[in-house]
């Protein structure tokens, strides 16, 4: 199911003209959903995080993201920087909530820049 | 999505200010964030409004939600800001026409069902609304009487979120019929009445003349003599309040939690704390802005002290400034509220601690210095301000058979005060006072004819009898004696009378030979 949501996500980004550049990437300290570059003539590297889920009744997907969750993904983004040589002069973190309910389209919501 | 705003009052003491609540959508992860000094009660609004919301069917934004409450440098507290809230955060999330909100105030505290519960200080609040130029209100459906007693107010009472929601789209689902207003006050005089208390024909006297002038009043006396009894039936004989009485009494009762369902208070209200009372509850008192204690519910009425020396002594010290200036300030670090504190106090003693000092008959077992130290434990500064002392005697076999026929009722008493609270309106009102226990010295002495034989007074002045402040209560209690006897101005026996009142039992030694 959360492979679904994610290839929904990925499939919403790519429309928006973003570079995709790694998916599900593993280290030590977790996992990032998506690492990606924003289109338009100054890219932003952006770290997703995606949560999906199939109704609301436990809530809005993007209310599961807690405070936890997004210091973990600092400190991924961290380390992803860090393994790499090359400068990177901005990044930001992201939230993508997809609802997918049983029989319909999948509902995005994409929070910008929920890092703090 | 741009903010939108909705109105509520914030109160500090019974003064309350607008405040708007702002809320906007988006820029974070959902959450809610409240800002603008709010306290526990109102921070926790975050989860009340999100669960009452979602309850009721009603979308809540799945985003960061930022309330903001200004002026942010107030601070704010209680849990009546929930409406407004709500209210704020639909109307950014584009769910209504945001122009209604600009017109109305709101207050209500949510339940996790939806439901729209009462809150604390509606009165002042809603006072405070109309002065500052508001017309429509929307309150609790159960708190509806109350609120209609602000005048100028179109009210809309709602019970539950859906009922607000119809009220903000322009499409209230019923016409809010206000309950037919109650009489005020059916039972004009509470249960206890004069009649019940058999003799003490000497101490009704005194009880009559500390509710004509509104003086407080002293009694002491071995157990069982009716010392109680008498205070418990003071606000039986007091008349009733008037309009801007009523309302400040209202909204006291209002900021303390008591329901108003039956009108404004028109009854003087009684307020008799026990003796191990503290502090905090006795002036008022509390960390963040300090809630209104027994003094101030007594406001306009009457404060009983049973058993005063057993009070600590320090809240006893506590009310002497209110004493003098009928009202309250209690600072604290974030806000200082002022409450009226406008009572008639009226205190209760044994001579000692075992209660037969001094009695014909009884025998006393205290030693000397128990006698004498439990008599201090009333400090004087505090005896000073007590403008009748009355000790009251226990009484003999057939002086009670005698009176057992002939108590007067409260009724009779209430009447005779009532016309002599009258004269005091009409010599006093030109001044802007109502009794002769408000009239401040300089006035009495000033403004006002100064008693007949009034030479009396400097003598007991001259042998350290009285104090000049006892002078001056000398005189005011020499006015409601006069006011009572139905005379123009007090004669020599009424200043007689009043200072063997104000003096208690020790008249003989003060004026010797001269009475």
């Amino acid at each position: 199911m959360w492979r679904a949501g994610e290839v929904a996500a990925v499939h919403h980004l790519v429309k928006r003209g973003w570079t995709i550049i790694e998916r599900n990437w593993r280290c030590s300290v977790g996992e990032v959903d998506i690492i990606a570059h924003t289109s338009g003539p100054d890219p932003v590297l952006v770290f997703c995080e995606v949560k999906c889920r199939t109704g609301v009744g436990f809530g809005d997907p993007l209310e599961a993201i807690t405070e936890q969750k997004l210091a973990r993904l600092r400190r991924l983004a961290l380390t992803w920087l860090g393994d790499r040589a090359e400068w990177v002069p901005r990044y930001r973190l992201d939230a993508i909530g997809v609802l997918l309910p049983r029989n319909g389209r999948p509902q995005i919501t994409h929070l910008e820049g929920v890092g703090g | 999505m741009t903010p939108a705003r909705a109105f509520s009052v914030a109160l500090v003491g019974v003064e309350g200010t607008i405040v708007e609540v702002e809320a906007a959508i988006g820029g974070g992860l959902p959450r809610m964030v409240i800002v603008g000094l709010a306290d526990a009660a109102l921070a926790e609004a975050r989860e009340r409004c999100r669960a009452a919301v979602h309850s009721q069917g009603l979308g809540w934004p799945a985003q960061l939600v930022t309330v903001n409450l200004s002026p942010a440098t107030l601070p704010k507290a209680g849990s009546h800001f929930d409406l407004a809230i709500v209210a704020a955060v639909s109307a950014a999330s584009e769910r209504f026409d945001r122009e209604v909100l600009e017109r109305l105030v709101l207050f209500g505290e949510l339940g996790l069902d939806g439901r729209v519960r009462p809150v604390r200080g509606l009165l002042p609040a809603l006072l405070a609304a109309v002065t500052a130029g508001f017309t429509t209100a929307v309150v609790p459906a159960s708190q509806l009487r109350e609120a209609a007693l602000v005048e100028g107010l179109t009210l809309w009472g709602v019970s539950d979120l859906l009922d607000l929601a119809s009220v903000l789209v322009g499409d209230p689902p019923k016409p809010v019929q206000l309950p037919p207003p109650e009489e005020p006050s059916a039972q004009a005089h509470p249960d206890k009445d004069l009649g019940d208390v058999v003799g003490q024909l000497e101490a009704k006297w005194a009880l009559e003349v500390a509710a004509a002038g509104r003086h407080h009043l002293y009694l002491h006396g071995p157990p069982g003599v009716g010392k109680t009894l008498l205070a418990e039936r003071l606000t039986g004989v007091l008349p009733d309040l008037d309009q801007s009485e009523a309302l400040e009494v209202s909204a006291i009762h209002s900021l303390v939690g008591l329901p108003l369902d039956a009108g404004l208070i028109r009854r003087p209200p009684y307020s008799d704390p026990h003796h191990t009372a503290s502090m905090a509850s006795v002036v008022g008192g509390g960390a963040r802005i300090a809630m209104p204690g027994s003094i101030s519910r007594a406001h306009r009425g009457v404060l009983f002290l049973d058993e005063a020396p057993e009070f600590s002594p320090r809240v006893m010290e506590a009310l002497r400034v209110p004493l003098e200036s009928g009202r309250v300030v209690l600072g604290r670090a974030v806000a200082q509220a002022v409450y009226p504190a406008s009572f008639q106090l009226v205190l209760a003693s044994n001579p000692c601690p075992c209660g037969n000092a001094a009695t014909r008959g009884a025998e006393c077992r205290c030693a000397p210095m128990a006698v004498r130290r439990y008599s201090e434990r009333i400090s004087g500064p505090i005896l000073d301000r007590v403008d009748i002392h009355h000790h009251l005697r226990p009484m003999t076999r057939s002086y009670l058979k005698a009176a057992m026929a002939s108590a007067e009722p409260s009724a009779l008493v209430a009447a005779r005060v009532e016309s002599a609270r009258q004269r005091q309106r009409r010599r006093l009102a030109v001044h802007g006072w109502r009794t002769n226990g408000e009239v401040p010295g300089p006035a009495l002495r000033r403004l006002l004819p100064l008693p007949r034989g009034s030479e009396l007074l400097d003598e007991a002045v001259s042998r350290g009898r009285l104090s000049a402040r006892g002078v001056d209560k000398v005189i005011r209690l020499a006015w409601t004696i006069a006011d009572l006897a139905g005379a123009d101005r007090p004669e020599r026996d009424h200043l007689h009378t009043a200072l063997a009142m104000r003096r208690g039992e020790q008249l003989t030694e003060v004026t010797g030979g001269r009475a």
